[in-house]
């Protein structure tokens, strides 16, 4: 079947998904798309400028920044509901446009670089998530230095304080290291290239195998994990040949803000011990919601809930809701935290009086319901 | 004895999988039966405590693990804990933890001497087992709850005895067994943090370390939150 047929298949389902079932309409789109024409992403990549973005943490609102960046520049095709899988990629290649943006999957990267064959690739960063489908943090890690190591013709934009991103820059042909001073990494111990025991001086690593992130292209200010996106953000931007913009860090840490009978709810995605932890250093008020799930894509082990540090809670209100409220719960209890169990979202916020400003720390699953609805 | 002390090995390298909450969880029982615990973080380059009463080690990726594998065959180490397990110390081991204290286990496609303390070899299977387990021990006398997640699976010598049974999931590979447990050693798959979701467990092994029985515990969070894991899976 000829391309241009498939894409009009695929938009047709789009256009049906979307009238009947009342859904964005981009999966099923990329799902037909590819099980019509499998090298659909590698065709439609085709005359296009492609700028890939993947990590561990803040691809969907880095990406957004990265095409109203790059959308100085020319038209940009991008997918804007963060489906980051072939699917979600494969549908948002079928807008005509001069540029594409695209957020990906940490494990699906690798074929989306192969097949896309990218102008440039920006990760952020890699740290332990979803371990129960990415297994291991060094699986995904020999991943991305496999595949940096197989696209010459791509640039590799990363952070290298991140020892597994560092790692993949080193295997490419081109790259360009950004450091922003350096800073602890979770599951920085051992050295990804090698098997040492890396050695850090402060924030600093250096292994006898020359992994380090020492010698930077490019040197910023420390700053939150927000900041830092923005700013690689802007890299890639400038190498494009793009102004940068201002880094609005609120706009970038992926929270919405919506009242609930009167109640001023501020809800922050939240999915790992990464993104808890810099979280947590925003919770400034008085109340606390915590919502944690365990489906698919939040993680169906909880165990992580015990890497984290939640001492910042201490003194605060704080209920919890969800479908492993009780996790939560008892991680805090063990922690001196006693959290208000609610047996949902309507109830915990409930318990607030109408005016109370409440932050709200939702895992992915219920961000996504709380954001749709 | 109303002080403890709890060694926690290495979290840097073996606590990619929420295991060092078992520290925590033994701390936090622990005071509820006037005991005043103390958790000691050990790492890689530390050696370690003599006196530790419960020695903990968790789950690793492969690399962590012939590392702590390496730093606990390092000085005197090894000969520590021989000594803690004669005087009568504890031993909870977890997922790559358990494989280090085992005879044999393979990390990295090399197959490697581990500590000898539980008489068990591991080798890799062909799939990686992930989900939730649930087992009953006769050790303990009550169902356990956990999340697996390795490619290990174990094979039990003459000498040591099985940890639990397994009702739901895989445990050592054979979906039959999980762990290994030979008197105040225990080695398991299980994570959760184990002792997290199953905090009898954690008073059994403060029991153990202490030698001294203790009345039952009221705490009503930590028995709705284990109750209900046990009822679901």
């Amino acid at each position: 079947m000829r391309l241009k047929i498939a894409v009009l298949i695929a938009r047709f389902a789009a256009y049906l998904s979307k009238k009947i079932l009342r859904r964005s309409g981009e999966t099923i789109a990329g799902r037909v798309l590819l099980a019509l024409y499998p090298k659909a992403i590698s065709e439609l990549s085709k005359g296009k400028k492609v700028i890939c973005v993947s990590g561990t943490n803040g691809k969907t609102s880095t990406t957004k920044a990265l095409v109203s960046i790059i959308s100085k520049l020319g038209t940009v095709a991008t997918s804007p509901s963060g489906s980051n899988l072939e699917r979600g990629v494969a549908a948002a290649l079928m807008q005509k446009s001069e540029f594409a943006v695209l957020e990906v999957d940490e494990l699906h990267l690798s074929r989306v670089i192969e097949e896309a064959k990218p102008k440039a690739v920006l990760l952020l960063n890699l740290t332990r998530d979803q371990l129960h489908r990415m297994h291991e943090v060094k699986r995904v890690a020999d991943r991305w230095a496999k595949s940096a190591s197989t696209a010459p013709e791509t640039l590799f934009i990363g952070d290298v304080d991140d020892p597994f991103v560092a790692l993949a820059l080193n295997s490419a042909a081109q790259s360009k290291r950004i450091s922003f001073g350096g800073r602890r990494h979770q599951d920085g111990a051992v050295c990804p290239s090698c098997g040492k025991y890396l050695k850090w001086v402060r924030n600093n690593y250096k292994c006898s195998c020359g992994l380090s992130n020492s010698n930077p292209d490019e040197i910023f200010e420390a700053g939150s994990a927000a900041f830092r996106n923005a700013t690689m953000a802007n890299v890639v931007g400038k190498y494009l040949g793009a102004k940068s913009i201002a880094i609005d860090e609120k706009s970038l840490e992926r929270s919405v803000d919506q009242i609930h009978k009167g109640v001023k709810a501020n809800i922050r995605l939240t999915k790992n011990p990464a993104s808890w932890t810099e979280a947590l250093k925003s919770v400034t008020g008085d109340n606390a919601v915590l919502i944690v799930n365990a489906r698919e894509v939040d993680g169906i082990d909880t165990s992580w809930l015990w890497d984290i540090s939640f001492s910042g809670l201490s003194g605060k209100r704080v209920i919890v809701c969800g479908e492993r409220a009780l996790d939560i719960a008892y991680r805090l209890h063990v922690e001196g935290i006693e959290a208000e169990i609610t047996s949902s979202f309507k109830e915990a916020i409930s318990k607030f009086d109408s005016g109370a400003s409440v932050q709200v720390l939702a895992a992915y699953t219920a961000f996504h319901e709380l954001v749709n609805s | 004895m109303s002080q403890i002390k709890i060694v926690r090995i290495h979290n840097e390298l073996l606590g990619t999988y929420g295991d060092q909450g078992n520290a925590e969880v033994l701390a936090f029982r622990a005071k509820f039966h006037g005991i005043t615990a103390t958790i000691v973080d050990v790492s890689y380059n530390d050696d370690l405590p003599t006196n530790g009463d419960i020695y903990l080690l968790g789950g690793a990726e492969d690399a962590a693990q012939l590392l702590s594998l390496e730093a606990l065959q390092r000085g005197d180490n090894l000969n520590i804990l021989h000594l803690a397990i004669e005087r009568g110390a504890v031993i909870l081991a977890v997922c790559a933890g358990f494989q280090i204290i085992g005879n044999k286990f393979v990390a990295n496609g090399q197959e490697v001497e581990g500590l000898g303390l539980l008489d068990v070899i591991s080798v890799p299977g062909d799939k990686r087992l992930v989900g939730d387990i649930k087992t009953t021990s006769s050790v303990l006398g009550f169902e356990l709850t956990g999340f697996e997640n390795h490619m290990g699976r174990t094979i039990l010598g003459p000498t040591a005895q099985a940890f639990g049974k397994v009702i739901t999931g895989h445990g050592n590979g054979d979906s039959k067994y999980d762990g290994a447990v030979n008197g105040n050693i225990f080695g398991t798959y299980m994570h959760g943090p184990i002792l997290a979701r199953n905090p009898e467990f954690a008073d059994l092994l403060l029991t153990r370390a202490t030698g001294r029985k203790y009345a039952q515990i009221t705490d009503p969070l930590a028995l709705k939150y284990a109750t209900w894991r046990r009822k679901v899976i």
